[in-house]
């Protein structure tokens, strides 16, 4: 019983961590973990807790470790002698914890990377434009394209383009370039 | 009925002008259509018309020329391992008054896919019509 509620707290507080250090969740705070999860612990023994924890998933995420890196990397941890060791729980929590949360844990590290602006949407029609030149009429097909771009948690820029056919097949030459080369590295790892 | 309520968000008519173009049209609408349309427009048309007038200030540009670079972000201080592929576009834009300015943005492959298919679409889309 005492197993199972060190391991829900446990699975809990990486949880809180992550959440805060990884999605961004400023509201779970060091003292919301501790008032939630160890209630009976003096602030010291879980700040030792907490920052131990942390900067062990820290350093697993880090490495974006797989499976077999991660159970040398815990071996190694719990061979340590003194409060900076892990217990076998706490390895064993660290362990399950990263299993289902290191793609997410992965996406948002990536996200962060991101530093320009990125393209958040991406809208178009097509119009037809009815021009009259000296009593004739040409019927012009132009697509209106408007993009959204901008950093995570910034106001969007719009900008709105018109493109008529041979515009649109230079940006498809232009990817078409850019596939090929992605293609080529995928061949190549 | 749509075209006069374009006609008149751009011309800002009266409600009472637009009611008398439209019964001018056509004797399909009666009294009370009329009527109702009379009261819509007296309500909605003044912000109708101010909508039409930003619209035709956000200028539309032509793109002039297009770059791509496909990058590996390798490591960053906050991973170490982060191996993410990543692509950036510059794009050369001419305003209405023939002005270049540049844009740059990111995309990762997911969202170049979608890209690329949106642009194959346009193109079919231009074929046909």
């Amino acid at each position: 019983m005492a197993d199972a509620d060190s391991q829900r707290s446990l699975s809990a507080l990486l949880n809180g961590i992550t959440q805060r250090v990884y999605h961004g969740n400023t509201e779970i705070t060091e003292d919301f973990l501790k008032n939630e999860l160890y209630p009976g612990m003096t602030q010291d023994e879980f700040r030792v807790l907490h920052d131990k924890m942390g900067s062990l998933l820290k350093s697993i995420a880090s490495a974006d470790m797989d499976q077999a890196q991660l159970e040398a990397f815990l071996t190694a941890q719990t061979r340590k002698q003194g409060s900076s060791g892990l217990n076998s729980d706490q390895a064993a929590a660290l362990g399950r914890f990263w299993k289902a949360h290191r793609s997410r844990v992965r996406e948002s590290l990536v996200a962060q990377s991101h530093w320009e602006p990125g393209l958040k949407g991406l809208r178009w029609r097509v119009d037809l434009h009815t021009s009259a030149s000296k009593g004739t009429v040409a019927n012009n097909p132009v697509a209106l394209v408007e993009l959204e771009m901008g950093r995570t948690g910034e106001k969007s820029e719009f900008v709105c383009l018109e493109f008529d056919e041979q515009k649109v097949n230079l940006v498809l030459k232009k990817m078409a370039e850019l596939q090929e080369s992605i293609d080529s590295i995928v061949h190549r790892s | 009925m749509s075209y006069y309520f374009r006609l008149g968000a751009k011309s800002n008519l009266s409600a009472d002008d637009l009611v008398s173009r439209l019964s001018q049209f056509s004797s399909v609408f009666s009294k009370p259509t009329l009527q109702l349309v009379h009261c819509l427009w007296t309500e909605h048309g003044p912000i109708l018309h101010s909508q039409q007038e930003l619209l035709s200030m956000a200028s539309i540009g032509q793109l002039v020329d297009i770059q791509w670079k496909l990058g590996m972000a390798v490591s960053s201080d906050t991973c170490r391992s982060l191996n993410s592929p990543f692509i950036s576009v510059l794009m050369k834009i001419a305003d209405t008054s023939g002005e270049a300015s540049y844009k740059t943005f990111e995309m990762t492959v997911p969202q170049f896919q979608n890209f690329y298919k949106q642009f194959k679409e346009m193109a079919s889309v231009l074929e046909t019509v």
